[in-house]
């Protein structure tokens, strides 16, 4: 038996080409299946799709490019199909092009594939949603189509795999008999209009190919051209170009288009026929879920439902999440004994990290669930419709609302449920502010505060309404800030929204489910380790330095203190014994304030003085950096009564109560006034004091905007408490 | 005197004059067929009175009526 050595060949690679809603997306999870990953093209927010798929027993590359009704470039983001298929910055150019056409709407679809005809590499046309054409009443003649377009066309529905093997010999065929579509014939004087910039940038010295010309040209704010450089020069060349195009009676913005749909006219003669039936069906369920009333009732109750589901249903899974990482904590401690820092690692670091991490699975595969039932029946887009009015002036959109909404139980799936907005813009806002929206890892400290300073001086009422009030200090100020940033701070050119309303679908489970494990992975891989790495550098700070000392002073200090009880001695003997408790609760509270976390709080107490926290609101602040809800158990231990503290212990209400200062200039008085609760309350409400969310926004768009987010957050939170506080104390 | 399409009523047919435009917004409409010479309808309005949803070739694309000013249209019989 002989073993046949292959030299390894270089990598083919194949780029899927298409418009949004054309089931592009279902066509790679198709050919690659669960062997595809995801990353982000450098520099700009959009996320490349790689895979494998086995084509005659080889290997290739494909790769899902992000779906685009034209290859017009405004930003970066929009540069990078083009860039992809030109092989430029970077870019592996593909060896062949698989254009995913929607066989119900074949002309407009065809002007993408027309436009990338330019760059002359050999493609292959998919007819995907091929049964609904069929249903719809169109009648396609695609062996006239495949002849005139001079490439191999497929009729497919990846949605159930028809037409799959078909395509993938097209492929195979066409990579070893390249076949091309011709190009468009230019008239002469976009002929000259190219021919003008070409030239003008040779003498800049400026790189650029043909089809980037053109792109310069036909686009009015074109990122080929910013890209350019020469931002003296460039611009006259352009306007050289564009004057001959006017001066044939065009519209240098829209000539491009018209050229295009001209020539494709000419070529689609013929080849369909027959009317849509589809506009007929889309239109009754439009009818009915756009309407004013009912589509408005309907809408609110699909987001009643997605929320409920994020915010209760999640719950006993993240419950027993919780509970299985306690008992794996007291499963691995026992290994540990006797070496105190290497078991408080092991448990209170690492274990507790990896939950930590763990326990926000449950809401990001449902919200996923979701938004993949949402985009592919066509509901997302109509929800998109309903409620862009609401966010349009501060420069979100209508697709802002659901992450804007998940952020209310929780951001991190908030912040990656803004994938689904295209607009760049409009998607660094939405995953900025989704960190404001009154997430229910506040609720506890609410619940705290107000049950134990609103509820007793204003009775049950108006503490409910506390409450309530409390969930929209968030979106109150995100949604003003949301406008500035639009339009002082983000440098991104306006996108208008322009949102197809796609036909309704039935969607295909198998869609479903990868995308939901798509999106779980993502997490866990990437946004997982840095949270894993923020939660042992936390425990460390909070363990550290840790002089035995400390829990001998502690230890004499309560035996002193306790002194004139009966039994002293015999009930400390007993680990189990209520003395006892206290008095590890002591040390607990010892060590805390001991470790470099506490002396940092100690000493960043002035800070927080205009606000009216003490040193120990102070630690329990710093300390709940990494997550909000920390806060409590942190609370716990100062006031020595230990970690496990809910937010409806009577003992911590009424310890809060009675905490007065010890020194400085209000010493006797209170801690906990109104004014300082409300500062309180209000700096958590704005505060972005969760690292797993800085690492989502880090891993969405990168560090400079997770940090900035993070000091900003910061920043506004201080300046909300110190105010609310120097005007309350003064009422 | 010719019309924008986001000045045109519900349910009403027009025809596309002209994209009175040259900006790059003007473009991205072209790209997805509004050119002149097509027919298109405001099938819907939202809600809260924008977007506007226009019905065009069979297909149906929702555009906020800033970008609807964008094309100008003349009423068809």
């Amino acid at each position: 038996m002989s073993v046949a050595i292959e030299t390894p060949a270089r990598v083919v690679r194949i780029a899927l080409l298409g418009n949004p809603n054309t089931g592009k997306s279902t066509l790679f999870n198709r050919l690659t299946g669960l062997r595809q990953h995801i990353a982000n093209y450098p520099g700009i927010t959009v996320e490349k799709k790689v895979g494998d798929m086995e084509l005659g027993g080889r290997k290739v590359e494909l790769v899902d490019l992000p779906g685009t009704y034209s290859l017009a470039a405004a930003s970066p983001d929009e540069r990078v199909v083009m860039d992809a298929l030109g092989g430029r910055a970077g870019h592996e150019p593909p060896d062949l092009i698989v254009c995913v056409v929607d066989a119900t709407n074949i002309k407009r679809n065809l002007l993408l594939v027309s436009e990338a005809a330019e760059l002359e590499i050999p493609m292959v046309v998919a007819l995907n949603q091929w049964d609904a054409a069929q249903r719809n009443g169109l009648r396609i003649d695609t062996g006239l189509l495949a002849d005139r377009l001079g490439v191999p066309v497929v009729t497919t529905v990846a949605k159930r795999g028809d037409g799959m093997d078909e395509l993938k010999k097209a492929i195979q065929h066409t990579l070893g008999e390249p076949r091309f579509i011709p190009r468009i014939l230019w008239p002469d004087f976009v002929d000259e209009a190219r021919d003008i910039v070409l030239n003008g940038l040779e003498q800049l010295g400026v790189e650029a190919t043909r089809p980037e010309a053109l792109r310069m040209i036909f686009d009015t704010d074109s990122a080929f051209a910013d890209r350019a450089g020469h931002k003296e020069q460039v611009p006259g060349i352009l306007r050289a170009a564009r004057a001959r195009i006017t001066a044939n009676g065009m519209n240098p913005a829209s000539v491009e288009p018209v050229l295009h749909y001209r020539h494709l006219e000419a070529l689609l003669d013929g080849v369909v026929s027959g009317d849509g039936m589809v506009a007929r069906t889309r239109d009754s369920i439009d009818a009915l879920l756009l309407h004013r009333v009912w589509g408005t009732l309907i809408f609110f109750g699909v987001m009643s439902v997605v929320f409920q589901s994020l915010y209760a249903w999640a719950g006993p899974v993240m419950d027993l999440i919780e509970a299985a990482t306690a008992w794996v904590q007291g499963l691995i401690s026992p290994l540990f004994e006797g070496m105190p820092m290497v078991q408080s690692l092991v448990s209170d670091g690492i274990i507790a990290g990896v939950g930590g991490v763990v326990v926000f699975l449950p809401q990001i595969l449902l919200l996923f669930f979701f938004i993949a039932l949402l985009e592919d029946t066509g509901y997302l887009a109509r929800a998109a419709f309903l409620m862009d009015k609401l966010f349009g002036w501060c420069g979100l959109n209508g697709k802002s609302f659901v992450p804007l909404l998940s952020g209310y139980a929780c951001a991190i799936p908030g912040v990656m449920a803004a994938r689904t907005l295209e607009d760049p813009k409009a998607r660094i806002t939405t995953i900025l502010m989704t960190p404001f929206m009154s997430c229910s890892a506040r609720l506890p400290v609410y619940v705290l505060l107000i049950g134990a300073f609103v509820e007793p001086l204003h009775g049950p009422i108006v503490a409910g309404w506390t409450l309530f009030a409390m969930h929209f200090v968030g979106a109150a100020v995100a949604m003003p800030l949301a406008w500035i940033m639009n339009r002082c701070i983000l440098k991104l050119k306006a996108q208008p929204f322009i949102l197809e309303m796609p036909d309704y679908r039935v969607p295909a489970l198998r869609n479903v489910v990868i995308r939901m494990w798509e999106r779980g992975r993502e997490f866990l891989i990437r946004a997982g380790t840095i949270i894993l790495a923020f939660s042992v550098i936390i425990w460390a700070l909070l363990y550290f330095p840790r002089p035995a000392a400390v829990a001998d002073q502690a230890r004499e200090a309560f035996i002193a203190a306790h002194a004139s009880e009966p039994g002293l001695a015999a009930a400390l003997e007993d680990p189990e014994s209520e003395l006892s408790l206290k008095l590890d609760h002591r040390i607990q509270g010892a060590y805390i304030e001991q470790s470099y976390l506490g002396q940092f709080g100690k000493f960043a107490q002035p800070v927080f003085d205009p606000a009216g926290f003490d040193w120990k609101i102070t630690v329990g602040v710093l300390s709940s950096f990494p997550a909000r809800e920390v806060i409590i158990a942190t609370l716990g231990i100062i006031y020595n009564l230990g970690a496990d503290v809910d937010e409806g212990s009577d003992d911590l209400r009424s310890i809060l109560a009675r905490e007065t200062w010890h020194d400085g200039p209000r010493a006797g008085q209170p801690v906990y006034t109104l004014p300082v609760v409300f500062a309180l309350m209000v700096f958590f409400a704005l505060c972005m004091q969760c690292g797993a969310t800085v690492a989502v926004v880090a891993r969405e768009l990168n560090w400079s905007w997770a940090i900035g987010s993070f000091v900003a957050m910061t920043a506004i939170a201080w300046v909300a408490a110190v105010l609310i506080y120097q005007i309350g104390s003064r009422l | 005197m010719n019309k924008t399409l986001g000045e045109i009523g519900h349910d009403q047919a027009v025809e596309i004059v002209a994209i009175s435009s040259h900006c790059g917004r003007a473009g991205r409409l072209a790209a997805l067929g509004f050119l002149p010479g097509c027919r298109v309808r405001v099938s819907r309005v939202a809600p809260l009175g924008d977007p506007i949803s226009i019905e065009m070739a069979g297909q149906e694309i929702s555009v906020r009526r800033a970008e609807a000013d964008l094309i100008e249209v003349k009423e068809v019989a």
